[in-house]
């Protein structure tokens, strides 16, 4: 394997459940050493979620939900509550690049992870901090919460819904997973103005804010026109159809987006140039988009009858842009997902072969990212301790009964 | 004024609508030079994209245009003409980044593919950004945003909890989301590759498939497939714990309370209603197990309480929980006023416009929106530092090259 082209960079790693975790494994895959910095006393909940469990069996080493974020990492335990444990904690600040945290506002400020105590460990850290609505401004500052609830505070679950509906929520926790690569870009920003000039600074990531520019036709529309969009279906500014289509068996579904004529005519050759579809009304792209309702009403009886995966490969073949809606079976048998290299598989010594999700970019010069497998708990403490710190077996057993170690 | 961290990065952007031009948007925020190039006499489709101030159409007021390309410059260019691909090289021959979201191929049959360009300029980091990537069997398929989304588990999975799985159509979240989220992945990528290239002189191509990153904002859901065999459903009857904005008595909350202290945190918010003190609840086992007829008894509370007593108590309480807003009423909360989310950038034609200021806070080298260019506003500039005389630019412009 050659160089990956993070290596040499070093990340002392505080996050855990989603957001941060997604963060680290970046750098992790991309060659940097990530050390995620977990306890006894707070165990990342992505390794105890009795959902994620490998065929249910309870384990700190066999949750999915753990090993789908963490792999390329290296894992410790340190009690950041004994004075021990953050003087530990210093020791391995002061020998990384950077700082990553994800807590509520105030166990941030409990732990002593703030940017001020970080900078007087280690002057030109780059801290990376990430939170629900970010860690300065008024009271959501010091707010508990989670992905999801950043997308309800921005209007995101109230544009969700269907024409005169309550919000609804977006699937998964996606402000997550958003957030995460826009600080992994910011964050390489601030290595590289610290490399050319010897300063380091304070990343404070908001994933509000960061859904707030992922929507943002919403707030400019609302701050120009005054209009809040409200619930907006699957409409698209200029586009039509452009919508999801129920097709054969239970809660299957193919979406179809037409963008100009030629595709239109590409749609109807594919129906069988059926009469309705000749209406003058649907002859341009405007005509089409301000009858979309009517459409989409005969789309539906097309599509009904139809395979969704062999409905889609039919009218890419004829030219309509279109896709099946996959679900988690299919999305893990899917052909184009296996070739491009996304997922990979793990033979694992506790939960034997499974497939996780790699990496959703490629580099070309790294055919091989760093997917060492996701840590045992603890499983790199005398690593890190004895060869980085330099501690010796003894003192680590010490620190170990005295649970600084724990 | 503040230190700009890219500011010694030139970045060529050949991109239209969205992900590409987010992308650059990400550089030129930062302080990097983005030299955006436009189709001649028509640009950028996000030009003719809504929404307008006034919803006038013109091509120099979309503010989707304005926010995707806030402080680049602007080039009319046409590479698939000899002089125009010749002038296409000369740009790339310096440059750092060069983004691109043509459909796969596009470039390479121009002869601008990333072996042409990395012989000229070893040191270029090209990032590509498509539908579905740039190997593989779907390679050549037509993909909009709509459909990279919908493709994915979370695609599926959204709107959650569906009671009729024949009605509730799956639906887009609002925006491009797909293509923000290749977006975001072109990015953290492209500086990945410079910081490698800082090290070994050698630039690198870079593929960022907007379906891969919507597929991977459902990690755990497809996990749960993998580890535990249980295919993911979104129709209410198969979930047996899910999570959805609640209604109260003037809107709607959203909270979780899988936890003891935040299933106790819940119960004193509420005013410990008897109705919840039941023992089938007294476990998360229980609570599972019963969450129907909880989850029912939970509405029924929360409806006699108003929005701000159940968030600012309930967080008080350490129960997480939090308002579902409107966009208004986003866009006018006091607290992102005190982050200074949203900022007003003047633009010669289309005014001033509000708009997201910045994704996240540098205190060093904060990023800053600067308005977008007009429609080859800097050819000019451009084009005489590539060596090319207002003579021969206006022999260029008469042939639709520039």
């Amino acid at each position: 394997m050659g160089r990956l082209p993070l290596e040499g960079l070093r990340v002392a790693d505080f996050s855990w459940i989603i957001n941060g975790p997604q963060i680290a494994q970046w750098f992790a895959t991309m060659g940097a050493e990530v050390i995620k910095i977990e306890s006894q006393t707070y165990i990342d909940i992505g390794r105890t979620n009795p959902a994620g469990m490998a065929d249910r069996k309870p384990g700190m080493n066999r949750s999915g939900f753990y090993h789908a974020l963490n792999y390329g990492k290296k894992a410790i335990n340190l009690n950041l509550k004994h004075p021990k444990g953050r003087e530990l904690a210093h020791e391995i600040i002061r020998r990384s690049d950077f700082v990553l945290e994800c807590f509520p506002r105030a166990t941030a400020e409990g732990l002593g992870l703030t940017y001020d105590a970080m900078r007087k460990v280690k002057p030109d850290i780059i801290m990376i901090s990430v939170s629900l609505l970010g860690k300065s401004g008024l009271d959501p500052s010091r707010w508990v919460g989670w992905g999801p609830m950043a997308c309800a505070f921005v209007g995101l679950f109230d544009a969700q819904g269907y024409a005169g509906g309550p919000p609804r929520q977006t699937g998964g926790t996606w402000p997550d997973y958003a957030v995460a690569s826009t600080v992994v870009f910011h964050a390489l920003a601030a290595l590289r103005h610290r490399n050319r000039t010897g300063e380091g600074q304070w990343i404070d990531a908001s994933m509000g804010e960061t859904v707030i520019g992922q929507m943002h036709e919403w707030f400019t529309d609302y701050f120009m026109n005054g209009r809040d969009r409200r619930q907006w279906e699957n409409r698209d500014d200029v586009m039509a159809p452009h919508n999801t289509y129920p097709c054969l068996g239970e809660d299957k579904w193919i979406a179809i987006a037409v963008g100009d004529d030629e595709q239109w005519a590409a749609l109807r050759g594919a129906m069988g140039d059926p009469e309705w579809a000749r209406d003058a009304k649907f002859a341009d792209q405007y005509g089409r988009w301000k009858n979309r309702d009517a459409i989409d009403a005969r789309l539906r009886e097309f599509t009904r009858t139809r395979d969704h995966l062999q409905l889609a490969a039919e009218l890419q073949k004829a030219g309509v842009p279109a896709g099946p809606v996959l679900d988690s079976v299919e999305l893990h048998q899917d052909p184009h997902l296996w070739e491009w290299g996304y997922w990979w598989k793990m033979d694992h010594h506790e939960v034997g072969e499974r497939i996780l999700p790699g990496m959703p970019v490629k580099l070309s010069a790294d055919e091989k990212l760093n997917y060492s497998y996701p840590p045992d708990l603890g499983q790199h403490n005398r690593e890190i301790f004895g060869g980085l710190l330099g501690l010796s077996d003894a003192e680590i057993k010490i620190l170990m009964e005295e649970k600084v170690i724990y | 004024m503040a230190k700009a961290a890219l500011d010694d990065l030139k970045v060529v952007e050949y991109a239209e609508m969205v992900s590409g031009p987010m992308c650059g948007k990400m550089f030129a925020d930062l302080g990097a030079e983005v030299i955006k190039i436009e189709p001649p006499g028509c640009g950028d489709e996000a030009r003719r994209h809504p929404p307008y101030p006034g919803d006038e159409p013109h091509p120099e007021k979309s503010a989707f245009f304005g926010y995707l390309n806030t402080g680049k410059k602007s080039v009319t260019l046409d590479p698939a003409t000899a002089s125009g691909a010749e002038i296409f090289r000369k740009l790339v021959a310096d440059a750092d980044v060069l983004i691109e979201n043509y459909p796969v191929g596009h470039l390479a049959r121009l002869g601008l593919g990333y072996d042409a360009l990395s012989a000229i300029n070893p040191k270029l980091v090209m990032a590509s950004i498509s539908p579905f990537g740039q190997t593989g069997p779907y390679r050549d398929w037509q993909g909009t945003d709509l459909i990279a989304w919908a493709m994915s588990l979370t695609g599926y999975n959204t709107p959650t909890l569906v009671d009729d799985g024949e009605r509730e159509n799956p639906l887009r979240a609002p925006g491009h989301p797909a293509e923000m989220m290749g977006a975001a992945n072109a990015a953290a990528a492209a500086m990945v590759a410079l910081a490698a290239r800082d090290a070994t002189g050698r630039g690198q191509w870079i593929d960022a498939p907007c379906w891969q990153a919507t597929a991977n904002t459902a990690k755990l859901e497809m996990a749960a497939y993998s580890y535990v065999g249980i295919p993911f459903s979104r129709l209410r009857a198969n979930v047996q714990v899910g999570l959805e904005p609640l209604p109260c008595r003037d809107g709607y909350i959203y909270t979780l309370w899988a936890a003891e202290a935040h299933w106790r945190a819940l119960k004193q918010l509420l005013g410990n209603p008897p109705e919840l003190d039941n023992e089938i609840f007294d476990d998360l086992a229980g609570r599972h197990e019963n969450d129907d007829i909880l989850r029912t008894l939970i509405r029924g509370e929360l409806a006699k309480h108003d929005m701000d007593y159940l968030v600012t108590e309930g967080q008080r309480l350490g129960l997480t929980i939090g308002p579902v807003h409107t966009v208004e009423q986003a866009a006018n909360h006091p607290h992102l006023a005190a982050r200074e989310a949203f900022v007003d950038i003047a633009h010669p034609m289309a005014g001033t416009i509000r708009m997201p200021r910045t994704l996240v806070r540098m205190t060093a080298t904060p990023p800053e929106s600067r308005r977008a260019p007009m429609l080859g506003e800097h050819n000019g500039e451009i084009f005489a530092r590539l060596g090319i005389e207002a003579g021969a630019q206006a022999g260029l412009r008469a042939a639709g090259v520039i």
